[in-house]
This record gives structure tokens, C-alpha cells and sequence, in this order.
């Protein structure tokens, strides 16, 4: 069993890590929930961030919020929320997909794991709209980079790095994110029954266009079931176009957007709760809620997205099914791999691909058998492998944090 | 001009003609005669000078990484070169260095609206990229004043930004993905056409790094597909704080304008004079603010921004009415160096970014300053992100002007971390803030930084003596910037 620790501010975090340091003790970092996410780490010891919590800044007109990283993600929205602002990367609730419910843990645990949206592809990623931080490296050492600026060349944008590492390079005390307002009307355009090809066609076709589409998502006909919203048929495939701005603007660009695809006659349109409701549940997965099996995320070139679905998710000639759905207008794919093959051959084959086509696939739930000897990420590139370990050994020398998590032996 | 650098490695100098026989080996592009090298012995600031022991312009991602890997392996130093139009010496050449220039690295290699990206060379211009790509509707949205000149691969080592970044992001926003040569030769790909590579954002390190980890031989960018409408209108005001405050009101409103811009009355002035941009000339603050998007969302917007400008005590506005109009109210703004290079013999465009709320601040210390240097100075401001660039006008042949310019500069910038910024916004520190990094950072952080440089380049050969403090003179000066109570004083190598 591993010993929790539970430190409540930045010096007691500091002097942990230290003592840690010293002992060359390994720690795995938690924060709210742990969420079984990377490779499987054994350590004896647990720190957990979870009372290193509390919003220290927050003025709306500058557009950023200072938070301790222990602070619940939610507890960010929803005072954001009570000014009409949000994070404009739409962040994931990963909740759904670990436990069947809403969950989105910590501001560490979502900066940490650099998931991002629907609005991804427009508003940018997670990792672009983390503006500063304040951490401890390997070493007990506080450090701090980037601030509360949007424009920022001041030595190394640490930030960038910290995202997404897993909480294997630092453990971050303090977070700067940068807000934006809430878009003040929002309406979907759906779709039903296209194929994956013409969505992909749509997907392309629609950001040729002057529309600012800020979601464009499609769920096949074998992944549709879960949705129970008044407006949407879960019998058929949808394809759905967000548009967001001014509500005459919005009412515009959704009749453009009716009229550029009027071949496709089987078109509703979502109103606004209805519409933040489909998005809502598209950006925590809910689809693939409490599934049993293997959960994977793979960006790709969206010119090549239809030769992936074809090659491994819809196949009638060769019963492939596996359940998934695009989002990014195609830039992402989320697929289900089920656990009955356990040596996983179908994610070596998505892996190979994926190198092939300028891509990438990572693994983001599985089980522990998986997680104990399966690899996370799907790089095969020996430089980029050492170059990641000598970045890792930067911040923690004696790879004490998280050690593991995202590459075995790093 | 004196400048503290690197010592000069004497063996490195000894063997300067049997290093530049070697590298003719490699690349049939090398200049090492006097009158050759004087093109490239400084950049955009180009007070400071020196001219290298060759200059090499490789052809191919192979030559660079043949030339980088000898660099590597006889440890001579390197400095990576663009277009030479930064204004932080990044590119200012060491005297036992090989300056390696991508001028030849000059094509676009793929236009790709499927994917809606560009693969281009890095030393192609930042505005050839929108060029390319214009006939579909489509441009780069990054858009530095020096586009015309500066390279996007430059644009990728300080990070540029531009008048758009607030609404559309700066470089590392809009890139994805480049190949580079380490300093050992070993060439590497981050990210390509898809969004968010896995592993470490080695990509987002790179972004903004100055040249210090790598030299960029290929780059992918996103392009985006232009607004349908686009309008920018200019604002008058009396007072540096009801301009602020406008700027401010905006935001809060939940408007994100494309641009927003400020200028100060010597500045109107002289873009005026200049560019003919019919700029009021009886107000002391200028704000330029554009709205792009549909049609109707920014006829909406703009009647919102004048509401809210009306309400802060404009004392003139005026809507673009046409395109033309619209383009010349930029070419003011867009001129600013120019205009005032007619004005001042000299001057230093000073970087910080600031907290928008404290823009009237920031201003009126400006003011005070020049009184106290007794040096005049033009200001324009990115204010929708807070990015201040003051012009310090000088006399370089008096001395003492420079000295006292520079003077005026850091204080500038001492009082831009003060209100809670930052000593650069897009401008970069090459030599010129190297030595003010103290004053936002800590030893721990700057040695984190340095740990980090360790693992792109163990030797220390890529750009030395640029973006990182020589230690001892921190301390020497006293500049050594205390964090959070925390004085220790590690043994920090003098990189």
C-alpha cells in the first residue's frame, strides 16, 4: 500500500520532494481522484495535491486566472461562468470514462494531461492556453516560467512542456490560464445519416468556408445510442456543425451552412441549451462512458482520417466495428479496442499506420494489464526518445516523479 | 559599443583557416573574407557588431547537419541566422563562431489546403506564407511588422507575434510542426500536419527559444480562412488612462477584437506625416481597434467598441467605411519605425508586456522617465495583450545618448516585471535583456532553464552568451532579483 501524503501548501510540497530527492524515493502524483491515466507506476509513496487548493487571482477584464494546481477544475469554470468567461479550449471530463460520471478532477491533473475539446481546432489547445506556472522540479526546487501575459519570449516557454508531461517532469503548485469570454449564443447544425466519407467531405468543405464553425464532430450509426437529446435521432449517423458569436450572426451562418449542404435533406437544427448540451457530452466522451475497454486517441492529418476509419473502424467486408467518432472536423479520432485480444493486435496495426500517415495514436484508459506492459504514446523514434529522457533527466535527475508514466524507463 | 560575451575560445581563433578549408568541404557557400562577412556581422540591433570566422549558408538539411556535427565535434561555437531582421541581437555573431545562414532555405514545399497548412523552408519571408496560400482565401496569421523582410524561421525562435495575435494567437500557436538539426548533427521531426503531438511538446520548447537548441530547416504551419468582413476604427483620446480604461471595457465586454492598437501623440505625428493615414492630430492617444468575422456580427461590434469609447470620454472616432480606408489606417501604425526613423537619428524599440489594467500606469511612468533621461520617446502598444513598445529616441553619435538610452530602456523594463509583466513580448532577449533575466527570475529557474539547454546541447556551442544572464555579472551589479525570500546562491555554471 503507498503512503499518501497530503501537503497544503507550496513549501511543505518543496520540502517533500526534497526529503524524496535525497532519499531517491519515487513518488506518483495525484491529485482530486486518481484517474488511472499512462502507464501503470508502482511507488511507495503517494503525494497528493488535492488541499494545495484555492483561486489566488482572478480579474475577468485581464483574461487569466490564478489558481493553486490542487484547485477542482469545476470550481474554475463555475467562477468563470458567473462572469460570462470560460477556458476556451473546452476542457474533457475524463469522469465519464473512468467512473460513468462527472469528475473533472484537478486544474494539475487536466494541465498535466494537455486534453483538449471540440473547440480545439479553432480556439487552440489546452497546452496554448496555459500562460504561466509555478512548480517543484526533481530536486525540491521551485521554479517558476511564463506569467500572466498573453505575449511571452522570456526564456524557455516551459509552460508548453509542462502540459501534458504527466506530472513527470514537476509538480505544479500554482497554474495561469488564460480565460475567454463565453461565446454569447450558440446553435448546431446536425446531420443524420452521412457516411464517414461525406462527413470528412463536410468537414473539409466547411472550414474552406468564411463560417468560423467551432465544433464539427460526427458519430456513426454504431455509436449514436447513448445520445438522447429532443432534437437528435439516435438511429442514424450525425454529423454536426457549431456556430458560435452574436445571435444574428449565428442565425446567418447556420442558414449559410443549410444552404451550402442542401443536398443532405435530414438537417435539425440544435437551439442554444440543446446545442451546449451535444457538446457538452461529445467533449466528456460520454459515448464510450464507463467502458470496459481500451480508449484511444489518435490525431492525424484529417486528409487521412477516411483511409484510417476505413482501414479500422467501419469495414463491412471485413466485419471490422469498432466503435469511435471524429471530432477536430476530422483532425481526431476517438476509438474503442476491445480487451478480448489481449495482445492488442489491432492497436499495433492503428500504431503503424499512424506513423506511416504523420500521425499519432495514445492510449488514454486501459486496463491494468495493459497499463503494466503496453506502451502509452506511439512514438517509435529513437531521438526523440533520448532527447525526451535527457529533458526528463533536466528536471528530475534521479527520476523520482512519475517515473514511467509516459515512457517505460523514463 | 562594449558588450560582455563569451571569451573568445583562442585555440577556436587559432585554427580559423584550416576550420573555414573544412567547412568548403562540406558547403560550397562559405564567405570568409572581411567585406564578405561585414553583411552578417549584425542584426536589428545593430549597435552591437562582430563579424564571425565564416559565414555559411548551406544548401540542404544534410549540409547543416554535416556543418552543426563538425561544429559539434571540434566544439566551435554556432550561431543560427534568419533573415537578420531581429531587434534583440539574437543572431549577433561571436568572434570565434561559425554563423550558419538559412537565406538559402528560401522555397515553400507544399501548400496544402486540405489539411489547411503550409510546409515551407525556414528562411521564406512571413508574409510570402500568406502570399502562397491568398488566391484560396487563406493567410498566416502572425503577422510581425517586419513581414515583409523576416523569416518564418526566425519568426519560430522568438516566438513573433503581431498586431493579430490577440484574436489569432502568436507563432507557437499557429505552428505545427518543423524539422531541425541538433547541434550533433542528429535531425529530428516534432509534429507535422496533425494537432497535438504526443510525448513531451518538444515543438513548444523550441517556439521561442532563440536559437539556442537547434537550427529549424523545415517548418509546417496552419493557415486560416479569412474573415468575410473586416472593419478597424480609430479612437481619440485626451488621457493615456481613458484610452486604459476603454481597452479594458472592451475585453470586459467579451469582445475579442482581431487587433487593438495604441499610439501616443509623437507618434501620431510622425506615421501621419509619413503614411498620410488621416489620423486625428488633436488628440494625445490613439486607438485603432479592428473587428473582423461576418458582416452583421461586426457592424454589431463596432457600434459596441464606440458605445464603450464614447462612454471613456472619446473625443474622436471613425469607422473604416471601405477597404481602402481600412488598409490605410494600418499603414500608419504599420510604419511606426519608419516614421520615426525620419524624426530621430536613432532610436531603441523597447518589448515589455504588461497587465492591460495597468497600461495608463505604465504610460505616465514612461512620461516621467523621459523627462528624467532628458530623451524623447514615441509609444506603441499591442493593448489588447498588453504589449508595450516604446521607441527611445537617441543620438548615436553622443555617447552618451546610447548609454543613457539603454538606461532608460531597462528601466523601462524593471518597471514592466514591477506591475506584474514580463521583459518580452515578441521582440525576444538575445544580448539585448539578457542581463535583466535576474530581474524576473530566480538562480532556480534560470538554472532549470540552463538544465534544459544541457539536454538539447551539452557543449554549449548553440548561440552562447544570448537569452541567459554571464552569472557573476548578475550578481556583480546587484540585479540578482530575490524570490519569494529565497536567497540561496547554487554554484551555477557561467554558461
Amino acid at each position: 500500500m503507498s503512503e499518501i501524503y497530503q501537503p497544503a501548501n507550496e513549501v511543505e510540497i518543496a520540502q517533500y520532494v526534497y526529503d524524496c530527492y535525497q532519499a531517491s524515493r519515487p513518488i506518483e502524483i495525484s491529485t482530486l481522484n486518481t484517474k488511472p491515466i499512462g502507464r501503470s507506476i508502482q511507488c511507495s509513496q503517494t503525494l497528493d495535491l488535492r488541499k494545495n487548493s484555492g483561486i489566488m487571482e482572478y480579474a475577468p477584464e485581464e483574461l487569466y486566472i490564478k489558481v493553486k494546481a490542487g484547485t477542482p477544475l469545476l470550481e474554475i469554470l463555475e467562477a468563470l461562468k458567473k462572469n460570462k468567461q470560460t477556458l476556451g479550449f473546452e476542457p474533457v471530463n475524463l469522469g465519464y470514462l473512468y467512473s460513468g460520471k462527472s469528475n473533472f478532477g484537478s486544474v494539475a491533473g487536466t494541465v498535466s494531461c494537455n486534453l483538449s475539446g471540440p473547440r480545439r481546432f479553432k480556439a487552440g489547445a489546452l497546452r496554448d492556453h496555459l500562460l504561466g506556472f509555478t512548480a517543484i522540479n526533481g530536486k525540491g526546487e521551485s521554479i517558476q516560467s511564463g506569467g500572466t501575459v498573453v505575449k511571452n519570449v522570456t526564456g524557455y516557454d516551459l509552460s508548453k512542456l509542462l502540459a501534458g508531461s504527466y506530472g513527470t517532469l514537476s509538480v505544479l503548485t500554482e497554474v495561469i490560464l488564460k480565460v475567454t469570454p463565453e461565446p454569447e449564443h450558440s446553435e448546431t447544425l446536425i446531420i443524420h445519416g452521412l457516411s464517414f466519407e461525406n462527413a470528412s467531405k463536410i468537414f473539409s468543405q466547411v472550414l474552406k468556408t468564411s463560417l468560423e464553425v467551432s465544433g464539427a464532430c460526427y458519430y456513426p450509426s454504431n455509436n449514436i445510442k447513448f445520445l438522447r437529446l429532443n432534437d437528435v435521432k439516435n438511429t442514424a449517423s450525425v454529423t454536426a456543425l457549431r456556430i458560435e458569436g452574436p445571435k444574428q450572426s449565428v442565425n446567418e451562418r447556420i442558414q449559410n451552412l443549410q444552404k451550402i449542404f442542401s443536398e443532405y435533406n435530414d438537417q435539425t437544427v440544435l437551439e442554444v441549451y440543446q446545442s451546449n448540451l451535444f457538446w457538452k457530452i461529445t467533449a466528456n466522451l460520454e459515448c464510450f462512458s464507463n467502458s470496459p475497454n481500451l480508449i484511444a486517441k489518435i490525431s492525424l492529418p484529417p486528409s487521412v482520417t477516411s483511409k484510417f476509419v476505413s482501414t479500422f473502424a467501419e469495414d463491412p467486408i471485413l466485419r471490422i466495428n469498432n466503435k469511435y467518432f471524429l471530432d477536430w472536423a476530422g483532425g481526431l479520432v476517438w476509438i474503442e479496442i476491445d480487451n478480448a485480444d489481449p495482445s492488442f493486435l489491432i492497436l499495433e496495426k492503428m500504431k503503424k499506420f499512424c506513423i506511416e500517415h504523420g500521425g499519432h495514436i495514445t492510449v488514454v484508459k486501459a486496463d491494468l494489464n495493459y497499463r503494466r506492459t503496453g506502451l502509452f504514446i506511439s512514438s517509435n523514434d529513437e531521438n526523440i526518445k533520448i532527447l525526451s529522457a535527457k529533458v526528463k533527466n533536466s528536471f528530475d535527475p534521479k527520476s523520482i516523479l512519475n517515473p514511467g508514466k509516459i515512457y517505460a524507463g523514463i | 559599443m562594449s558588450l560582455f560575451m563569451p571569451e573568445p575560445d583562442q585555440q577556436t581563433l587559432a585554427k580559423a583557416s584550416s576550420i573555414i578549408s573544412q567547412l568548403r568541404k562540406i558547403s560550397k557557400n562559405v564567405l570568409s573574407e572581411e567585406e564578405e562577412k561585414a553583411v552578417y556581422e549584425t542584426d536589428g540591433l545593430s549597435v552591437h557588431r562582430q563579424r564571425p570566422i565564416a559565414v555559411v549558408l548551406p544548401e540542404n538539411t544534410e549540409e547543416v547537419s554535416k556543418v552543426l556535427k563538425y561544429c559539434y565535434e571540434n566544439n566551435i561555437k554556432v550561431v543560427p541566422r534568419g533573415a537578420g531582421t531581429g531587434l534583440s541581437g539574437g543572431a549577433l555573431p561571436l568572434k570565434d563562431c561559425v554563423l550558419v545562414g538559412l537565406g538559402k532555405f528560401n522555397k515553400i514545399l507544399e501548400t496544402d489546403f486540405e489539411n489547411r497548412c503550409v510546409v515551407t523552408q525556414p528562411g521564406v519571408t512571413n508574409l510570402a506564407i500568406t502570399g502562397a496560400v491568398q488566391h484560396e482565401g487563406f493567410y498566416y496569421a502572425p503577422d510581425p511588422s517586419s513581414q515583409l523582410a523576416c523569416s518564418i524561421g526566425g519568426n519560430i525562435s522568438t516566438n513573433a507575434g503581431g498586431v493579430h495575435s490577440l484574436k489569432y494567437g502568436v507563432t507557437t500557436n499557429n505552428v505545427l510542426g518543423v524539422e531541425m538539426v541538433l547541434i550533433d548533427g542528429t535531425i529530428i521531426r516534432l509534429g507535422g500536419k496533425n494537432l497535438d503531438p504526443e510525448g513531451y511538446d518538444l515543438l513548444g520548447i523550441i517556439t521561442g527559444s532563440e536559437g539556442l537548441l537547434g537550427v529549424i530547416t523545415e517548418i509546417t504551419v496552419r493557415i486560416l480562412k479569412k474573415p468575410q468582413s473586416v472593419r478597424a476604427v480609430l479612437i481619440g483620446f485626451n488621457t493615456n488612462d481613458d484610452a486604459g480604461n476603454c481597452v479594458a471595457d472592451i475585453i470586459s465586454s467579451g469582445i475579442i477584437p482581431a487587433g487593438m492598437e495604441i499610439m501616443d501623440k509623437p507618434l501620431i505625428i510622425a506615421t501621419d506625416n509619413f503614411a498620410k493615414a488621416g489620423y486625428p492630430r488633436d488628440v494625445e492617444v490613439l486607438l485603432i481597434v479592428e473587428l473582423d468575422g461576418t458582416e452583421t456580427e461586426v457592424n454589431t461590434l463596432i457600434n459596441k467598441v464606440l458605445d464603450i469609447a464614447n462612454k471613456n470620454k472619446a473625443s474622436y472616432n471613425r469607422a473604416s467605411e471601405s477597404e481602402e480606408e481600412r488598409l490605410r489606417f494600418w499603414k500608419g501604425r504599420k510604419a511606426a519605425f519608419t516614421a520615426l526613423g525620419v524624426i530621430s537619428p536613432d532610436y531603441i524599440c523597447m518589448d515589455g508586456s504588461i497587465p492591460r489594467k495597468k497600461l495608463g500606469d505604465v504610460l505616465n511612468k514612461i512620461a516621467s522617465l523621459s523627462k528624467k533621461y532628458g530623451l524623447g520617446v514615441a509609444n506603441c502598444f499591442h493593448a489588447g495583450d498588453g504589449n508595450l513598445h516604446p521607441l527611445i529616441m537617441f543620438d548615436s553619435n553622443n555617447p552618451k545618448e546610447l548609454k543613457k538610452a539603454e538606461s532608460f530602456g531597462a528601466d523601462i523594463l524593471k518597471y514592466c516585471v514591477k506591475v506584474g509583466g514580463v521583459l518580452s513580448g515578441e521582440h525576444g532577449i538575445g544580448i539585448e535583456k539578457r542581463d535583466l533575466m535576474c530581474e524576473m527570475f530566480n538562480n532556480d529557474d534560470i538554472q532549470q532553464q540552463l538544465n534544459l539547454k544541457k539536454a538539447f546541447d551539452e557543449k554549449n556551442l548553440l548561440n552562447p552568451g544570448k537569452v541567459f544572464p554571464i552569472l557573476h555579472r548578475c550578481a556583480e551589479e546587484g540585479r540578482v532579483h530575490i524570490h519569494k525570500g529565497k536567497t540561496r546562491f547554487p554554484n551555477l555554471p557561467r554558461f
